[in-house]
């Protein structure tokens, strides 16, 4: 059964139409990479996911429940909204810890806030996650003090820390040092084996390749391919991919 | 007059002008706020109704405010409340004639209140642009990241955005305090007897001209004082960076 369904999203900023009709769907467990090119509407589409933008048309459904509807004219209450939000998680290219708050109340400030559970039992959990992405000994550092790398792990457990059932990732490693990619990489990974649904926009090929249930090629607001990572990288079949994929493979 | 005498009577000046410094920080630190959103209204009207006050307000010297203030209600409306104000105290209160701060400020109760009126208005819309800018300067990513974590807009403002912007505003908002505390010396224009008016009080009448310049003495230990209080807060929140 699907957990994620996306018909006929369509996206335009003004004048310019930057998502065109988008369809996927995603099965439990599994993960999708989508790639392509600057400006092809990645972004966007994962910010009309988590209701940070809103399509112009289409529906998104979770689990069978339809949660968007561009032809839905009443408005959205700030409840319903939020709401929404839980559904997905979101790693931002850029981290955005919050400074003031240490890495373990970066984790527990959002589970506190909306009474996730108790106090204890959210710091429990957080340190947990902390654990699981390799910072039990920073949890008490504040996010000028950690590294890139660091920084975008703790922004992951942050993440999880809403049990989201979909976590998104918008280009997860691209503001970091390449050295410092891997650290993050393999966390990601080794939630992929841990079988949580991810949706990762990404540059890095040989990992979408690696990690990836099922790849989404995006170009000028349109899926121009799907499919396995196998027939994804190595049997692309239209030029633009083609071409795409020969920019990183120099 | 010794000079301890001319000390106390200066001192007393000076405690009239923290009263200024003191009531126009209580108001305009909390009144800057709904100016500032007011001033970041999507609402087209209450933006521009905000911004044309702050540009009058920030636009026109202190001085002429205070005036305006004091004299308007009369020459307008036919009610000059603060002259009523005084008089209503002259009736009801014992005012003692010692030349304590006690009788400098009950005779001069209603000019006081239109400096505090003029002074809280000016300062709050100076704080207000303050708060503006130290508010839209925070990122983007910092609210969206609150938002997708389901954190309602006011939450977001209050537990990430505004210890930010706090921490942003410090350095100028010390610029501003700074300036207040010189500032209250343009309430003499109304005759209100702050530090500098009890000065050109001793020239007038005991033909001493020193004491004018020592008052620039409290003044200096004053902003020292604080120097060190804002220097503190400052140190307070540099635990973090952004
Ligand atoms: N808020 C906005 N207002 C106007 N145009 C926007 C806005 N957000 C995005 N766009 C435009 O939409 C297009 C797609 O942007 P998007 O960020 O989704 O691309 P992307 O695939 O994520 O690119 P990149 O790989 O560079 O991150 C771009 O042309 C961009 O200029
Ligand atoms: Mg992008």
């Amino acid at each position: 059964m699907a957990v994620l369904e996306v018909k006929n999203i369509c996206k335009a900023f003004g004048k310019t139409e930057v998502l065109k009709g988008i369809d996927f769907s995603l099965e439990k467990g599994q993960v999708l990479s989508i790639i392509g090119s600057s400006g092809s509407g990645k972004t966007t589409l994962l910010r009309c996911l988590n209701s940070l933008e809103f399509a112009d048309k289409g529906t998104i459904t979770v689990n069978d429940t339809v949660i968007f509807d561009g032809s839905r004219t009443t408005k959205r209450s700030d409840a319903e909204l939020r709401e929404r939000r839980l559904h997905f998680g979101l790693v931002f290219q850029s981290f955005n810890l919050f400074p003031q708050y240490t890495v373990l109340e970066n984790i527990t400030l959002a589970p506190n806030l909306l009474k996730k559970d108790t106090p204890e039992n959210n710091k429990e959990k957080a340190l947990k996650l902390l654990d699981e992405v390799g910072l039990s000994e920073k949890a008490n550092n504040y996010p000028c003090e950690l590294s890139g790398g660091q920084q975008q792990r703790v922004a992951i457990a942050r993440a999880l820390a809403m049990d989201p059932e979909i976590l998104c990732f918008d280009e997860p490693t691209s503001a970091l040092d390449p050295e410092l990619t891997g650290e993050v990489l393999k966390v990601i990974r080794s939630l992929a084996d841990g079988h949580m649904t991810m949706i990762v926009v990404t540059h890095e090929m040989g990992f979408a390749k690696d990690v990836s249930d099922t790849v989404i090629f995006m170009d000028d607001g349109v899926i121009a391919e799907q499919g396995t990572p196998d027939e994804v990288f190595g049997n692309p079949r239209t030029e633009r991919l083609k071409a795409f994929l020969a920019s990183y493979s120099k | 007059m010794t000079f301890a005498e001319i000390t106390l009577f200066l001192a007393n000046g000076f405690v009239v002008s923290l009263l200024i410094f003191a009531v126009t920080l209580l108001c305009a630190v909390p009144l800057g706020l709904p100016i500032a959103f007011c001033s970041m209204s999507r609402f087209r009207p209450v933006k521009y109704v905000a911004k044309t006050i702050v540009w009058i307000i920030r636009g026109v010297p202190l001085m002429l405010q205070i005036f305006i203030i004091y004299y308007v209600p009369g020459l307008l409306f036919g009610n000059p409340i603060f002259a009523q104000i005084d008089r209503y105290i002259l009736r009801n209160f014992d005012i003692p004639n010692d030349g304590g701060v006690l009788q400098l400020l009950l005779t001069n109760a209603g000019g006081l209140v239109a400096v505090f009126i003029a002074f809280a208005l000016n300062y709050a819309c100076y704080f207000s642009e303050i708060y503006r800018g130290g508010i839209e300067s925070i990122s983007k990513g910092q609210y969206e990241a609150g938002y997708v974590l389901g954190m309602s807009k006011s939450q977001v403002f209050k537990k990430i955005v505004l210890k930010q912007v706090i921490k942003r505003i410090v350095p100028p908002m010390s610029n501003e305090i700074i300036t207040l505390i010189k500032d209250t010396a343009l309430a003499n224009c109304i005759m209100i007897p702050e530090i500098i008016k009890q000065a050109k009080e001793l020239a007038a009448t005991k033909a001493l001209i020193w004491p004018l310049f020592y008052t620039g003495v409290f003044y200096l230990l004053f902003v020292g004082l604080l120097t060190i209080l804002l220097g503190r807060l400052e140190k307070k929140l540099s635990y973090f960076k952004d």
